[in-house]
C-alpha cells in the first residue's frame, strides 16, 4: 500500500505545484506545448506512414521536377503534392513531415545526452570541489571559449562522412555539455550551502546518495528550463550543420539539407517552395520550444509573477 | 606631470589596471587549452594530409617526402610542441588546397575583415534597436507594445538565418530585383590595394564600406552598402531579438528594486529614475549577454556568408573542412576562438566598469 500512498502524494504535490499551475495559465507556454505535441504527432505519423527509402531516393522519371505547389500560378503547378516537388521530383510535403521525426529524434538525443553528462559533471564538480572541480570546470572553460557553431564544425571534421547526422549529434553534445555543467554547478553550490545537506552527511549518507537524492532534485528546475531552451537551439544547430553539408547525408529528408538544396537550386530560379516549407517547419518547431522554455522560466521565477504597479 | 601620468589618472579610477592584468593572465591557460583542442582535432581527423596535397595519384615516394616535410614523421609530442610554438606566433603554415601556396596567415588577413564587418554591422543594429525595444517592453509590461515586441523577439530568435536569408533573397533579389543576390560589390567596380593620406600610401582595411569611404569613392560605397544590406539585416534581426529579450527581463528585475522605489518616493520623476537608476543597472547583465552571444553571431556570420556567397572567414572554414585543408581549418578556428575570447575580455572589463563590485 505504501506505493499507492506515494503515488497519491506525488499527484497531490503535482496538483498543488504552483509551477505547473503557473505554466498552464501562461498562454504562450501552452501555445508552445501545443506546437511541440503537434509536431511530435506529425513526426510519429510520418515515421509510421512513409518509407524513408522512397523519400530519400530520386523520383526522376515518374514526375516532372521542380513543380510549384497547387494553387500557385507557376509554370507547372503540381496537382498531387501539397508543397510541390524538388529537383529530384520528390514530394516536399512528405519530406517536411518526415523531417519532423528526424529533428525531434536527433534533437532529443543531443539534448538528452548533453543534459545528462553536463548535470553529472556539474554536480560532481560542485560536490567534490578542489582539484576535481578545477579539472572539470577548466576543461569546460576551454570548450566554452569557442564560438558554438565553429567548435561543432571543427569537431564534425573528425568523424567519417557516412555517420551522417550522428556526427553532428556528437559534435553538438560536446558543445552543449559545458553550458549544462556550468548552470548545474552553480545551482548545486547553492544547494550545498543548505543545512539539510550537512545533516545528511552527519547521518552517514554515502556520496552517491547525497548527490542523487538530495542535490540533484534541487537543481532540476534550472536544468529543465535550460534543456527546453536548448532544445530549440539544438534543432537549429543540427539543421545548420546539415545545411552547411556536415550533417545528414545526401537525400535524407532533413530540414537543414532541404534548405541547402533550396539555396542551391531555387534562389536564382525563384523556386521558393524548395526553401519556404522546410524552413517554416523548422522555425515553428523552434518557436514551440522557445515559447515553452520562456513560460517555464517565468513560472519558476516568483518575481515574474506579479506585474509591476 | 607628463602626459603619460595624466593619461593614467584618466584611466585609473575607471578600471584598475590590476584587474585587467589579472584577466589577461587568466586568458593564457584558456588559450593554451584552445590550441590543444585544435591540435587534437587535426590529429584525430581522418585522411592523410600528404594525399590532400599531392592528390590520389601521387607516388609513395612523393607522399613520403611530403610527410617528412610536414614533420608528420616526428614523435607526436614534438609535433604538439612545435604546433603550440607556431600557434603562439600565429603561423599555421601554408594552405593545402583552397588557397594553395599562400600562407594561412594571409588567407585570414584577407578574409577576417569581411566577416568582422558583417558581424559589427549586425551587432550594432542589435544593440541600437534591441536595447530601446527591451526598455519600452519592460516599462510598458503587459501592454500591446510589450506583447508585440516579445512575440516579435521570440520569432526573431526562432527563425534560422539560413531560412530568413534565402527568403529575403527570393523576395528582394529574385522577384523584386532591388538587391543583389550575392557578392560584396558591383563586379564592374575596381578597388585599389592602397589609399593615400597626406601623400603616404597606406594599406586598406579590407572592410569594404570603410575602404570605399577612405578612397572617397561614393559610387563604390553605395554599391558595397547595397550588397551588405540584406546580409547585415539577417544578422541584425537575430541580434536585436536576442538583446531586446535580455534587456526586457533585466529591466523588469531592476525596476522592482527598493532603490527605484526610494528614488521615486523622494520625488524624482519617473523618466529620470528609469534612466539614471534603472538603465545603468539593467545594462550590466545585458553586457554579458552581448559578449556571450557574439559567439552565436560569429556562427551566424558563417551561415550568412554561405547563403549570400560572401567569401569571408565563414565560407572559408566551410570550404576548408570540405576539402580537408587542415592548416586553414586550424588557423580559422583558432582565430575565431581568439576573437571570441577577446570580446569577452572587453565585456568583462566593461562589466567591472559598470559594476565595480566585480573587481574584488
Amino acid at each position: 500500500m505504501s506505493t499507492d500512498t506515494e503515488t497519491r502524494g506525488a499527484l497531490g504535490r503535482l496538483r498543488a505545484s504552483p509551477f505547473l499551475a503557473d505554466l498552464l495559465t501562461n498562454r504562450l507556454a501552452v501555445v508552445g506545448l501545443t506546437i511541440i505535441l503537434g509536431m511530435a504527432a506529425i513526426a510519429v505519423y510520418a515515421r509510421v506512414t512513409y518509407d524513408l527509402g522512397a523519400l530519400a531516393s530520386s523520383q526522376l522519371g515518374t514526375e516532372v521536377t521542380d513543380r510549384a505547389p497547387p494553387g500557385w500560378l507557376g509554370p507547372a503547378p503540381a496537382t498531387q503534392q501539397l508543397f510541390g516537388t524538388d529537383a529530384a521530383a520528390r514530394d516536399i510535403y512528405k519530406r517536411c513531415l518526415y523531417g519532423a521525426w528526424l529533428a525531434l529524434k536527433f534533437g532529443t538525443i543531443t539534448v538528452g545526452t548533453s543534459t545528462t553528462v553536463g548535470v553529472g559533471m556539474g554536480i560532481i564538480a560542485a560536490y567534490y570541489g578542489d582539484v576535481t572541480d578545477n579539472v572539470i570546470m577548466r576543461t569546460m572553460d576551454v570548450l566554452l571559449a569557442f564560438p558554438p557553431l565553429l567548435l561543432a564544425l571543427a569537431l564534425v571534421a573528425i568523424f567519417p562522412r557516412d555517420l551522417g547526422l550522428w556526427r553532428a549529434v556528437v559534435a553538438l553534445v560536446l558543445v552543449y555539455t559545458p553550458r549544462f555543467a556550468r548552470v548545474v554547478r552553480g545551482a548545486a553550490l547553492k544547494v550545498l550551502e543548505d543545512e539539510y545537506v550537512d545533516a545528511t552527511v552527519a547521518l552517514g549518507a554515502t556520496d552517491p546518495r547525497i548527490l542523487v537524492r538530495h542535490i540533484l532534485p534541487n537543481t532540476l528546475a534550472p536544468i529543465t528550463v535550460q534543456s527546453t531552451l536548448n532544445f530549440g537551439l539544438a534543432i537549429i544547430d543540427l539543421a545548420a550543420l546539415s545545411f552547411l553539408g556536415f550533417g545528414a547525408q545526401a537525400g535524407t529528408p532533413s530540414w537543414g539539407l532541404m534548405l541547402s538544396r533550396g539555396v542551391e537550386n531555387g534562389l536564382l530560379t525563384g523556386q521558393w517552395w524548395l526553401s519556404f516549407f522546410p524552413g517554416l517547419f523548422l522555425a515553428i518547431t523552434v518557436l514551440g520550444f522557445n515559447l515553452l522554455g520562456d513560460g517555464m522560466r517565468d513560472a519558476l521565477d516568483p518575481r515574474m509573477r506579479e506585474a509591476v504597479d | 606631470m607628463n602626459w603619460t601620468q595624466s593619461l593614467f589618472r584618466l584611466v585609473e579610477p575607471v578600471v584598475p589596471p590590476r584587474f585587467v592584468v589579472k584577466r589577461l593572465l587568466l586568458l593564457v591557460p584558456v588559450l593554451f587549452g584552445v590550441a590543444s583542442v585544435v591540435f587534437a582535432i587535426l590529429h584525430l581527423a581522418p585522411g592523410d594530409p600528404a594525399i590532400v596535397i599531392a592528390g590520389q595519384r601521387a607516388s609513395t615516394e612523393q607522399l613520403e617526402q611530403i610527410r617528412q616535410e610536414l614533420g608528420l614523421r616526428r614523435p607526436l609530442w614534438e609535433q604538439y610542441l612545435s604546433f603550440l610554438w607556431d600557434a603562439a606566433r600565429f603561423d599555421f603554415g601554408q594552405s593545402y588546397s583552397i588557397s594553395r601556396g599562400n600562407s594561412v596567415r594571409s588567407v585570414i588577413a584577407d578574409r577576417l575583415p569581411i566577416t568582422l564587418e558583417l558581424a559589427i554591422y549586425g551587432q550594432a543594429a542589435g544593440i541600437l534597436l534591441g536595447i530601446p525595444l527591451g526598455i519600452i517592453s519592460a516599462v510598458k509590461q503587459d501592454s500591446l507594445t510589450d506583447h508585440v515586441t516579445r512575440i516579435g523577439a521570440l520569432t526573431g530568435i526562432s527563425v534560422p538565418i539560413f531560412w530568413s536569408g534565402p527568403l529575403l533573397i527570393l523576395l528582394f533579389s529574385t522577384y523584386l530585383d532591388v538587391f543583389p543576390t550575392s557578392g560584396r560589390i558591383d563586379s564592374t567596380l575596381f578597388l585599389p590595394d592602397t589609399w593615400t593620406l597626406f601623400g603616404r600610401e597606406l594599406p586598406l582595411t579590407g572592410m569594404i564600406t570603410v575602404d570605399t569611404v577612405l578612397l572617397g569613392n561614393t559610387e563604390a560605397f553605395l554599391s558595397a552598402a547595397h550588397h551588405l544590406f540584406l546580409p547585415a539585416l539577417v544578422i541584425g534581426v537575430y541580434s536585436t531579438a536576442l538583446i531586446s529579450r535580455m534587456m526586457r527581463s533585466s529591466m523588469l528585475e531592476v525596476i522592482r528594486q527598493d532603490y527605484i522605489r526610494t528614488a521615486r518616493a523622494k520625488g524624482q520623476g519617473a523618466k529620470i529614475t528609469l534612466m539614471k537608476h534603472g538603465f545603468r543597472n539593467a545594462l550590466i547583465p545585458v553586457v554579458t549577454v552581448i559578449g556571450i552571444q557574439f559567439g552565436t553571431l560569429l556562427g551566424g556570420a558563417v551561415l550568412t556568408e554561405t547563403v549570400f556567397g560572401i567569401n569571408g572567414m565563414g565560407l572559408t572554414i566551410v570550404t576548408a573542412i570540405g576539402v580537408s585543408d587542415y592548416p586553414v581549418v586550424q588557423g580559422t578556428v583558432l582565430t575565431f576562438a581568439l576573437l571570441f575570447t577577446l570580446v569577452n575580455l572587453v565585456v568583462d572589463v566593461t562589466y567591472s566598469y559598470l559594476d565595480p563590485r566585480i573587481q574584488q
